[in-house]
Protein backbone atom coordinates (compact mmCIF):
# COMPACT_ATOMS: atom_id res chain seq x y z
CA UNK A 1 0.00 0.00 0.00
CA UNK A 2 1.23 3.49 -0.80
CA UNK A 3 2.51 5.37 2.21
CA UNK A 4 0.09 8.03 3.50
CA UNK A 5 -3.44 7.80 2.17
CA UNK A 6 -6.28 10.30 2.69
CA UNK A 7 -9.36 8.26 3.66
CA UNK A 8 -11.99 10.78 4.80
CA UNK A 9 -12.76 14.43 5.34
CA UNK A 10 -12.06 15.37 8.96
CA UNK A 11 -15.42 17.14 9.09
CA UNK A 12 -17.19 13.81 8.49
CA UNK A 13 -15.71 12.27 11.66
CA UNK A 14 -16.92 14.48 14.52
CA UNK A 15 -16.18 13.73 18.17
CA UNK A 16 -18.01 10.64 19.46
CA UNK A 17 -18.46 9.10 16.02
CA UNK A 18 -17.24 5.92 14.32
CA UNK A 19 -16.99 5.56 10.56
CA UNK A 20 -16.33 2.50 8.38
CA UNK A 21 -14.09 2.96 5.31
CA UNK A 22 -12.89 0.46 2.72
CA UNK A 23 -9.26 1.12 1.76
CA UNK A 24 -7.90 -1.07 -0.99
CA UNK A 25 -10.46 -3.81 -0.10
CA UNK A 26 -9.47 -3.67 3.57
CA UNK A 27 -12.12 -2.81 6.15
CA UNK A 28 -10.86 -0.02 8.38
CA UNK A 29 -12.65 2.30 10.77
CA UNK A 30 -12.11 5.81 12.07
CA UNK A 31 -13.25 7.07 15.44
CA UNK A 32 -12.75 10.26 17.39
CA UNK A 33 -12.92 10.51 21.18
CA UNK A 34 -13.33 13.56 23.37
CA UNK A 35 -9.64 14.42 23.05
CA UNK A 36 -10.36 15.22 19.39
CA UNK A 37 -7.71 12.87 17.98
CA UNK A 38 -8.79 10.74 14.99
CA UNK A 39 -7.89 7.02 15.30
CA UNK A 40 -7.72 4.64 12.34
CA UNK A 41 -8.01 0.92 13.18
CA UNK A 42 -8.69 -2.34 11.47
CA UNK A 43 -12.48 -2.75 11.54
CA UNK A 44 -12.35 -5.94 13.57
CA UNK A 45 -12.38 -6.56 17.29
CA UNK A 46 -9.62 -8.97 18.32
CA UNK A 47 -12.00 -10.76 20.70
CA UNK A 48 -14.53 -12.34 18.31
CA UNK A 49 -14.11 -10.33 15.12
CA UNK A 50 -16.99 -7.87 15.52
CA UNK A 51 -16.66 -4.80 13.30
CA UNK A 52 -15.56 -2.00 15.60
CA UNK A 53 -17.31 0.61 13.45
CA UNK A 54 -20.56 -0.64 15.02
CA UNK A 55 -19.15 0.10 18.45
CA UNK A 56 -19.72 3.22 20.51
CA UNK A 57 -17.45 5.98 21.74
CA UNK A 58 -17.51 7.06 25.38
CA UNK A 59 -15.06 9.71 26.49
CA UNK A 60 -11.73 8.72 25.00
CA UNK A 61 -12.53 5.05 24.58
CA UNK A 62 -14.13 2.88 21.93
CA UNK A 63 -16.43 0.09 23.08
CA UNK A 64 -17.14 -2.96 20.98
CA UNK A 65 -20.84 -3.61 20.43
CA UNK A 66 -20.66 -7.36 20.95
CA UNK A 67 -19.24 -7.84 24.46
CA UNK A 68 -18.38 -4.29 25.43
CA UNK A 69 -14.59 -4.66 25.41
CA UNK A 70 -13.20 -1.18 25.84
CA UNK A 71 -10.19 0.15 23.94
CA UNK A 72 -8.22 3.29 24.73
CA UNK A 73 -6.72 5.72 22.25
CA UNK A 74 -3.51 3.66 22.22
CA UNK A 75 -5.55 0.67 20.92
CA UNK A 76 -4.91 -1.34 24.09
CA UNK A 77 -7.85 -3.06 25.71
CA UNK A 78 -8.70 -1.35 29.00
CA UNK A 79 -11.63 -3.37 30.21
CA UNK A 80 -13.32 -6.73 29.63
CA UNK A 81 -16.76 -6.35 31.23
CA UNK A 82 -17.33 -10.12 31.61
CA UNK A 83 -14.32 -10.10 33.98
CA UNK A 84 -14.60 -6.80 35.88
CA UNK A 85 -11.68 -7.57 38.19
CA UNK A 86 -9.26 -8.61 35.47
CA UNK A 87 -6.24 -6.45 34.73
CA UNK A 88 -6.21 -6.77 30.96
CA UNK A 89 -2.85 -8.00 29.62
CA UNK A 90 -1.18 -5.36 27.40
CA UNK A 91 -0.97 -7.89 24.57
CA UNK A 92 -4.72 -7.54 23.97
CA UNK A 93 -5.07 -4.68 21.54
CA UNK A 94 -6.92 -3.53 18.46
CA UNK A 95 -4.95 -3.34 15.24
CA UNK A 96 -4.16 0.36 14.80
CA UNK A 97 -2.77 2.12 11.75
CA UNK A 98 -0.70 5.27 11.91
CA UNK A 99 -3.09 8.22 11.51
CA UNK A 100 -2.85 11.96 11.11
CA UNK A 101 -4.95 14.90 9.99
CA UNK A 102 -3.87 17.58 7.60
CA UNK A 103 -5.52 19.66 4.87
CA UNK A 104 -8.94 18.90 6.33
CA UNK A 105 -8.52 15.15 5.75
CA UNK A 106 -7.87 12.05 7.87
CA UNK A 107 -4.83 10.11 6.61
CA UNK A 108 -3.65 6.60 7.37
CA UNK A 109 -0.47 4.65 6.76
CA UNK A 110 0.36 0.97 7.13
CA UNK A 111 4.07 1.43 7.71
CA UNK A 112 4.42 5.17 8.46
CA UNK A 113 8.08 5.04 7.43
CA UNK A 114 7.80 8.51 5.90
CA UNK A 115 6.53 11.47 7.89
CA UNK A 116 2.95 12.44 7.10
CA UNK A 117 2.35 15.25 4.61
CA UNK A 118 1.90 18.79 5.92
CA UNK A 119 -0.80 20.80 4.22
CA UNK A 120 -2.39 24.15 4.95
CA UNK A 121 -5.90 24.12 6.41
CA UNK A 122 -8.36 23.56 3.59
CA UNK A 123 -12.14 23.89 3.58
CA UNK A 124 -13.97 20.54 3.24
CA UNK A 125 -16.26 20.30 0.23
CA UNK A 126 -17.52 16.73 -0.16
CA UNK A 127 -16.48 13.07 -0.27
CA UNK A 128 -17.66 11.34 -3.44
CA UNK A 129 -17.71 7.63 -4.24
CA UNK A 130 -17.07 7.02 -7.93
CA UNK A 131 -17.82 3.66 -9.51
CA UNK A 132 -14.70 3.66 -11.69
CA UNK A 133 -11.10 2.48 -11.36
CA UNK A 134 -8.71 5.00 -9.76
CA UNK A 135 -6.41 4.79 -12.83
CA UNK A 136 -9.26 6.01 -15.01
CA UNK A 137 -10.39 8.71 -12.56
CA UNK A 138 -6.88 10.08 -12.06
CA UNK A 139 -6.14 10.11 -15.78
CA UNK A 140 -9.35 12.05 -16.41
CA UNK A 141 -8.67 14.57 -13.63
CA UNK A 142 -5.01 15.08 -14.45
CA UNK A 143 -3.72 13.33 -11.30
CA UNK A 144 -1.22 10.54 -10.76
CA UNK A 145 -1.62 7.29 -8.82
CA UNK A 146 1.79 8.05 -7.28
CA UNK A 147 0.43 11.19 -5.61
CA UNK A 148 -2.23 11.32 -2.88
CA UNK A 149 -3.63 14.67 -4.05
CA UNK A 150 -5.04 15.99 -7.31
CA UNK A 151 -5.05 19.73 -8.02
CA UNK A 152 -8.24 20.39 -9.95
CA UNK A 153 -8.64 23.86 -11.50
CA UNK A 154 -12.01 25.32 -10.60
CA UNK A 155 -13.47 28.82 -10.93
CA UNK A 156 -10.11 30.55 -11.12
CA UNK A 157 -8.74 28.64 -8.10
CA UNK A 158 -7.76 25.05 -7.34
CA UNK A 159 -9.58 22.26 -5.51
CA UNK A 160 -7.33 19.81 -3.68
CA UNK A 161 -8.77 16.32 -4.05
CA UNK A 162 -7.47 13.56 -1.81
CA UNK A 163 -8.22 10.13 -3.23
CA UNK A 164 -8.13 6.52 -2.15
CA UNK A 165 -8.87 3.20 -3.76
CA UNK A 166 -11.85 1.40 -2.22
CA UNK A 167 -11.40 -1.53 -4.56
CA UNK A 168 -10.30 -2.09 -8.16
CA UNK A 169 -13.39 -0.40 -9.63
CA UNK A 170 -14.27 2.17 -6.99
CA UNK A 171 -12.51 5.45 -6.21
CA UNK A 172 -13.17 7.73 -3.24
CA UNK A 173 -12.50 11.45 -3.69
CA UNK A 174 -12.16 13.80 -0.71
CA UNK A 175 -12.55 17.31 -2.05
CA UNK A 176 -11.28 20.42 -0.31
CA UNK A 177 -10.65 23.97 -1.42
CA UNK A 178 -9.35 27.27 -0.07
CA UNK A 179 -12.16 29.80 -0.25
CA UNK A 180 -14.09 27.76 -2.83
CA UNK A 181 -17.81 28.23 -3.33
CA UNK A 182 -18.87 24.93 -1.77
CA UNK A 183 -22.23 24.58 -3.53
CA UNK A 184 -20.74 25.32 -6.94
CA UNK A 185 -17.74 23.03 -6.33
CA UNK A 186 -20.05 20.22 -5.18
CA UNK A 187 -22.21 20.56 -8.30
CA UNK A 188 -19.10 20.58 -10.51
CA UNK A 189 -17.73 17.41 -8.86
CA UNK A 190 -21.07 15.60 -9.10
CA UNK A 191 -21.20 16.33 -12.81
CA UNK A 192 -17.64 15.02 -13.15
CA UNK A 193 -18.61 11.85 -11.32
CA UNK A 194 -21.55 11.29 -13.63
CA UNK A 195 -19.45 11.51 -16.77
CA UNK A 196 -16.70 9.30 -15.27
CA UNK A 197 -19.20 6.61 -14.30
CA UNK A 198 -20.88 6.72 -17.69
CA UNK A 199 -17.52 6.32 -19.35
CA UNK A 200 -16.56 3.44 -17.05
CA UNK A 201 -19.86 1.66 -17.72
CA UNK A 202 -19.59 2.11 -21.52
CA UNK B 1 -21.00 -23.06 -5.17
CA UNK B 2 -21.90 -26.75 -5.22
CA UNK B 3 -22.24 -29.50 -2.64
CA UNK B 4 -19.32 -29.57 -0.23
CA UNK B 5 -16.94 -32.54 -0.18
CA UNK B 6 -16.48 -32.16 3.57
CA UNK B 7 -17.21 -35.63 4.92
CA UNK B 8 -17.67 -34.41 8.50
CA UNK B 9 -20.36 -31.97 7.33
CA UNK B 10 -22.07 -34.39 4.97
CA UNK B 11 -22.50 -37.11 7.61
CA UNK B 12 -24.82 -35.04 9.84
CA UNK B 13 -28.55 -34.47 10.23
CA UNK B 14 -29.82 -31.01 9.27
CA UNK B 15 -33.20 -29.43 9.60
CA UNK B 16 -34.79 -27.79 6.56
CA UNK B 17 -37.46 -26.17 8.72
CA UNK B 18 -40.62 -26.78 10.71
CA UNK B 19 -42.93 -29.36 9.11
CA UNK B 20 -45.76 -26.83 9.24
CA UNK B 21 -43.84 -24.70 6.72
CA UNK B 22 -44.11 -27.37 4.02
CA UNK B 23 -47.69 -27.40 2.76
CA UNK B 24 -49.02 -30.73 1.49
CA UNK B 25 -48.78 -31.14 -2.25
CA UNK B 26 -46.43 -28.19 -2.81
CA UNK B 27 -42.85 -28.42 -4.01
CA UNK B 28 -40.60 -26.20 -1.92
CA UNK B 29 -37.01 -25.37 -2.95
CA UNK B 30 -34.37 -25.41 -0.24
CA UNK B 31 -30.61 -25.38 0.07
CA UNK B 32 -28.08 -27.22 2.21
CA UNK B 33 -24.26 -27.36 2.25
CA UNK B 34 -24.02 -25.54 -1.07
CA UNK B 35 -26.55 -27.70 -2.93
CA UNK B 36 -30.14 -27.02 -4.06
CA UNK B 37 -32.85 -29.34 -2.78
CA UNK B 38 -36.53 -29.91 -3.42
CA UNK B 39 -38.93 -30.82 -0.64
CA UNK B 40 -42.25 -32.42 -1.46
CA UNK B 41 -44.79 -33.08 1.24
CA UNK B 42 -47.20 -35.85 0.39
CA UNK B 43 -50.04 -36.62 2.76
CA UNK B 44 -48.02 -38.53 5.33
CA UNK B 45 -44.63 -38.60 3.72
CA UNK B 46 -42.00 -36.07 2.95
CA UNK B 47 -39.61 -36.44 0.07
CA UNK B 48 -36.30 -34.58 -0.17
CA UNK B 49 -34.36 -34.72 -3.43
CA UNK B 50 -31.04 -33.30 -4.55
CA UNK B 51 -29.64 -33.69 -8.06
CA UNK B 52 -32.18 -36.44 -8.79
CA UNK B 53 -31.31 -38.41 -5.67
CA UNK B 54 -33.71 -39.09 -2.78
CA UNK B 55 -32.20 -38.24 0.61
CA UNK B 56 -33.04 -39.82 3.98
CA UNK B 57 -35.77 -38.04 5.91
CA UNK B 58 -36.77 -37.71 9.58
CA UNK B 59 -39.72 -35.79 10.99
CA UNK B 60 -38.87 -35.64 14.69
CA UNK B 61 -39.68 -32.68 16.97
CA UNK B 62 -41.98 -31.02 14.48
CA UNK B 63 -39.12 -30.50 12.04
CA UNK B 64 -38.00 -31.93 8.75
CA UNK B 65 -34.50 -33.43 8.88
CA UNK B 66 -32.26 -34.76 6.15
CA UNK B 67 -28.67 -35.74 5.40
CA UNK B 68 -26.44 -36.09 2.35
CA UNK B 69 -24.31 -38.77 3.95
CA UNK B 70 -24.51 -41.46 6.57
CA UNK B 71 -24.70 -39.90 10.03
CA UNK B 72 -22.83 -41.87 12.65
CA UNK B 73 -25.73 -41.52 15.09
CA UNK B 74 -29.44 -41.18 14.83
CA UNK B 75 -31.04 -37.85 15.59
CA UNK B 76 -30.43 -36.54 19.12
CA UNK B 77 -32.81 -37.25 22.02
CA UNK B 78 -35.14 -34.53 23.26
CA UNK B 79 -37.05 -36.04 26.20
CA UNK B 80 -38.86 -32.76 26.92
CA UNK B 81 -40.75 -33.21 23.65
CA UNK B 82 -42.72 -36.01 25.36
CA UNK B 83 -43.90 -33.86 28.30
CA UNK B 84 -47.59 -33.09 27.75
CA UNK B 85 -47.64 -29.62 29.36
CA UNK B 86 -44.94 -28.13 27.10
CA UNK B 87 -45.90 -25.57 24.51
CA UNK B 88 -44.26 -25.98 21.13
CA UNK B 89 -43.35 -22.65 19.59
CA UNK B 90 -41.67 -22.24 16.21
CA UNK B 91 -40.00 -18.91 15.60
CA UNK B 92 -38.12 -19.10 12.36
CA UNK B 93 -36.85 -19.18 9.76
CA UNK B 94 -34.40 -16.28 9.73
CA UNK B 95 -31.77 -15.97 7.02
CA UNK B 96 -28.37 -14.81 8.28
CA UNK B 97 -25.34 -13.97 6.17
CA UNK B 98 -22.78 -15.74 8.35
CA UNK B 99 -21.37 -19.19 8.96
CA UNK B 100 -23.77 -21.44 10.84
CA UNK B 101 -20.93 -22.16 13.26
CA UNK B 102 -20.85 -18.46 14.18
CA UNK B 103 -24.59 -18.73 14.93
CA UNK B 104 -24.07 -21.67 17.25
CA UNK B 105 -21.18 -19.96 19.00
CA UNK B 106 -23.25 -16.82 19.52
CA UNK B 107 -26.05 -18.94 20.93
CA UNK B 108 -23.61 -20.38 23.50
CA UNK B 109 -22.41 -16.96 24.57
CA UNK B 110 -23.50 -15.25 27.80
CA UNK B 111 -21.14 -12.26 27.73
CA UNK B 112 -23.00 -10.42 24.97
CA UNK B 113 -26.32 -10.21 26.82
CA UNK B 114 -25.73 -6.76 28.38
CA UNK B 115 -24.59 -5.23 25.08
CA UNK B 116 -26.65 -6.91 22.38
CA UNK B 117 -29.82 -7.61 24.40
CA UNK B 118 -29.54 -4.55 26.64
CA UNK B 119 -32.08 -4.38 29.49
CA UNK B 120 -33.69 -7.64 28.35
CA UNK B 121 -31.30 -10.59 28.72
CA UNK B 122 -28.61 -8.52 30.40
CA UNK B 123 -27.80 -5.13 31.82
CA UNK B 124 -24.63 -3.08 31.54
CA UNK B 125 -24.60 -2.80 35.33
CA UNK B 126 -24.20 -6.62 35.65
CA UNK B 127 -21.86 -7.78 32.87
CA UNK B 128 -19.88 -10.36 34.85
CA UNK B 129 -19.81 -13.94 33.60
CA UNK B 130 -19.31 -16.27 36.54
CA UNK B 131 -17.23 -19.40 36.12
CA UNK B 132 -19.19 -22.23 34.51
CA UNK B 133 -18.34 -25.76 33.45
CA UNK B 134 -18.06 -27.32 30.02
CA UNK B 135 -17.64 -30.99 29.24
CA UNK B 136 -17.63 -33.21 26.23
CA UNK B 137 -19.92 -36.18 26.90
CA UNK B 138 -18.16 -38.89 24.95
CA UNK B 139 -20.97 -41.48 25.17
CA UNK B 140 -23.42 -39.27 23.25
CA UNK B 141 -20.80 -37.05 21.57
CA UNK B 142 -22.40 -33.88 22.91
CA UNK B 143 -20.94 -30.75 24.40
CA UNK B 144 -22.54 -29.50 27.63
CA UNK B 145 -22.04 -26.20 29.44
CA UNK B 146 -23.52 -26.25 32.93
CA UNK B 147 -23.77 -24.06 36.04
CA UNK B 148 -24.17 -20.93 33.93
CA UNK B 149 -25.75 -18.01 35.78
CA UNK B 150 -26.53 -14.54 34.60
CA UNK B 151 -28.46 -11.54 35.87
CA UNK B 152 -31.34 -10.75 33.50
CA UNK B 153 -33.70 -7.76 33.65
CA UNK B 154 -36.33 -9.53 31.48
CA UNK B 155 -35.45 -13.18 31.08
CA UNK B 156 -38.54 -14.27 29.12
CA UNK B 157 -41.84 -13.04 27.72
CA UNK B 158 -43.59 -13.71 31.06
CA UNK B 159 -40.99 -11.93 33.28
CA UNK B 160 -41.99 -8.78 35.08
CA UNK B 161 -38.82 -8.33 37.13
CA UNK B 162 -35.11 -9.09 37.01
CA UNK B 163 -33.75 -12.47 38.08
CA UNK B 164 -30.57 -14.49 38.17
CA UNK B 165 -31.26 -17.00 35.40
CA UNK B 166 -29.69 -20.43 35.39
CA UNK B 167 -28.71 -21.88 32.04
CA UNK B 168 -27.41 -25.12 30.60
CA UNK B 169 -26.28 -25.42 27.02
CA UNK B 170 -26.19 -28.57 24.96
CA UNK B 171 -24.56 -28.87 21.54
CA UNK B 172 -25.83 -32.05 19.91
CA UNK B 173 -24.10 -31.65 16.55
CA UNK B 174 -21.99 -28.92 14.92
CA UNK B 175 -25.06 -27.02 13.68
CA UNK B 176 -27.69 -27.93 16.30
CA UNK B 177 -27.75 -26.53 19.78
CA UNK B 178 -30.20 -25.97 22.61
CA UNK B 179 -30.33 -24.25 25.94
CA UNK B 180 -32.16 -25.05 29.13
CA UNK B 181 -33.25 -22.14 31.20
CA UNK B 182 -35.29 -21.68 34.38
CA UNK B 183 -38.73 -20.32 33.43
CA UNK B 184 -39.98 -17.35 35.51
CA UNK B 185 -43.16 -19.29 36.38
CA UNK B 186 -41.78 -22.78 37.13
CA UNK B 187 -38.39 -22.49 38.87
CA UNK B 188 -38.09 -26.26 39.36
CA UNK B 189 -38.16 -27.06 35.63
CA UNK B 190 -36.26 -26.06 32.52
CA UNK B 191 -37.53 -24.32 29.41
CA UNK B 192 -35.89 -25.61 26.25
CA UNK B 193 -34.89 -23.23 23.49
CA UNK B 194 -33.30 -24.86 20.46
CA UNK B 195 -31.47 -23.32 17.56
CA UNK B 196 -31.40 -25.61 14.55
CA UNK B 197 -29.14 -24.12 11.90
CA UNK B 198 -29.51 -24.99 8.24
CA UNK B 199 -26.15 -24.17 6.65
CA UNK B 200 -27.25 -23.22 3.13
CA UNK B 201 -23.77 -22.11 2.07
CA UNK B 202 -20.54 -21.63 3.98
CA UNK B 203 -21.44 -18.06 4.90
CA UNK B 204 -25.25 -18.15 4.51
CA UNK B 205 -27.41 -19.82 7.13
CA UNK B 206 -31.05 -20.21 7.96
CA UNK B 207 -31.83 -20.20 11.67
CA UNK B 208 -34.80 -22.21 12.91
CA UNK B 209 -35.51 -21.39 16.54
CA UNK B 210 -37.79 -23.71 18.43
CA UNK B 211 -39.05 -23.59 22.00
CA UNK B 212 -40.55 -26.14 24.32
CA UNK B 213 -41.69 -23.96 27.17
CA UNK B 214 -43.74 -23.92 30.32
CA UNK B 215 -45.66 -20.67 30.30
CA UNK B 216 -49.30 -20.42 31.31
CA UNK B 217 -49.77 -16.74 30.62
CA UNK B 218 -48.15 -15.63 27.35
CA UNK B 219 -49.78 -16.24 23.98
CA UNK B 220 -47.95 -18.13 21.22
CA UNK B 221 -47.57 -14.85 19.37
CA UNK B 222 -45.99 -13.18 22.42
CA UNK B 223 -43.57 -16.04 22.95
CA UNK B 224 -42.49 -16.11 19.34
CA UNK B 225 -42.27 -12.30 19.10
CA UNK B 226 -39.98 -12.21 22.14
CA UNK B 227 -37.63 -14.76 20.63
CA UNK B 228 -37.66 -13.03 17.26
CA UNK B 229 -36.79 -9.68 18.82
CA UNK B 230 -33.81 -11.33 20.52
CA UNK B 231 -32.71 -13.00 17.31
CA UNK B 232 -32.92 -9.84 15.23
CA UNK B 233 -30.47 -8.28 17.70
CA UNK B 234 -28.14 -11.26 17.28
CA UNK B 235 -28.39 -11.09 13.50
CA UNK B 236 -26.87 -7.58 13.48
CA UNK B 237 -23.83 -8.88 15.31
CA UNK B 238 -23.55 -12.09 13.30
CA UNK B 239 -23.56 -10.33 9.94
CA UNK B 240 -20.82 -7.98 11.11
CA UNK B 241 -18.29 -10.45 12.45
CA UNK B 242 -15.07 -10.75 10.45
CA UNK B 243 -14.34 -13.13 9.01
CA UNK B 244 -17.87 -14.48 8.44
CA UNK B 245 -16.43 -17.99 8.58
CA UNK B 246 -15.44 -19.36 11.97
CA UNK B 247 -11.66 -19.15 12.50
CA UNK B 248 -10.17 -22.32 13.99
CA UNK B 249 -6.58 -21.18 13.66
CA UNK B 250 -5.00 -20.46 17.05
CA UNK B 251 -4.38 -16.77 17.70
CA UNK B 252 -6.94 -15.45 15.21
CA UNK B 253 -9.24 -14.39 18.03
CA UNK B 254 -8.85 -13.77 21.75
CA UNK B 255 -10.88 -15.99 24.07
CA UNK B 256 -11.10 -15.33 27.81
CA UNK B 257 -12.55 -17.49 30.58
CA UNK B 258 -16.09 -16.40 29.67
CA UNK B 259 -15.50 -17.95 26.22
CA UNK B 260 -14.84 -21.42 27.58
CA UNK B 261 -17.78 -22.94 25.71
CA UNK B 262 -16.50 -21.38 22.47
CA UNK B 263 -13.01 -22.74 23.09
CA UNK B 264 -14.30 -26.27 23.64
CA UNK B 265 -16.78 -26.02 20.76
CA UNK B 266 -13.92 -25.09 18.39
CA UNK B 267 -11.77 -27.91 19.76
CA UNK B 268 -14.65 -30.36 19.22
CA UNK B 269 -15.11 -29.13 15.62
CA UNK B 270 -11.38 -29.60 14.98
CA UNK B 271 -11.55 -33.10 16.41
CA UNK B 272 -14.33 -33.86 13.93
CA UNK B 273 -12.22 -32.27 11.17
CA UNK B 274 -15.19 -30.16 10.16
CA UNK B 275 -14.38 -27.62 7.43
CA UNK B 276 -17.73 -26.34 6.14
CA UNK B 277 -18.25 -22.83 7.57
CA UNK B 278 -14.69 -22.53 8.90
CA UNK B 279 -12.03 -20.10 7.76
CA UNK B 280 -9.31 -21.74 5.61
CA UNK B 281 -6.25 -22.31 7.77
CA UNK B 282 -2.74 -21.25 6.87
CA UNK B 283 -0.95 -22.83 9.81
CA UNK B 284 -1.16 -26.48 8.76
CA UNK B 285 1.17 -28.57 6.62
CA UNK B 286 0.00 -28.70 3.00
CA UNK B 287 -0.55 -32.46 3.35
CA UNK B 288 -3.27 -31.97 5.94
CA UNK B 289 -4.53 -28.57 4.86
CA UNK B 290 -8.31 -28.81 5.26
CA UNK B 291 -9.12 -26.42 2.42
CA UNK B 292 -6.63 -27.87 -0.08
S1 LIG C 1 -16.09 -9.17 19.67
FE1 LIG C 1 -15.60 -7.25 20.44
S2 LIG C 1 -15.93 -7.46 22.52
FE2 LIG C 1 -16.33 -9.43 21.79
FE1 LIG D 1 -27.87 -13.23 21.62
Amino acid sequence: MADWIPIALSRDVPVGITRAVIVDTREVMIWRGEDGVAQVWEDRCPHRGMRLSLGFVRGNALNCLYHGWQYGAGANCLRIPAHPDLTVPPTIRANAYAATETGGMVWMSSDSADPPPLLPALTPVITLAIEAAPERVLAALGGSTAEPLIGLPFAGGTLQLGWHRAHAAKTMLHATGAGADIAAATAHLRALRQSLEQEAAA
Amino acid sequence: MSLTDDRAALDQWYTLGALQDFPAGAEVPSRLLGEDLTVRRLTDDVEVRAAGRALPVRTDYGHLWTSFGTPERDLFELPESREPDRRWIHCGPVRVRASGLRLVENFLDLAHFPYVHTDILGSEAHPEVARYEVEQRRDVDELWATKCEFYQPKAAAASDEGQISKYMYRVVSPFNVMLYKTPPTAPDRWDVIALFVQPADEAVSVAHAFMLVIDLTSTDAELSAFQQMIFVQDKIVLENQRPSLLPLQPGRETPTRADLSSVLYRRWLKEKQLRFGTEPRTDLQSTDLPHA
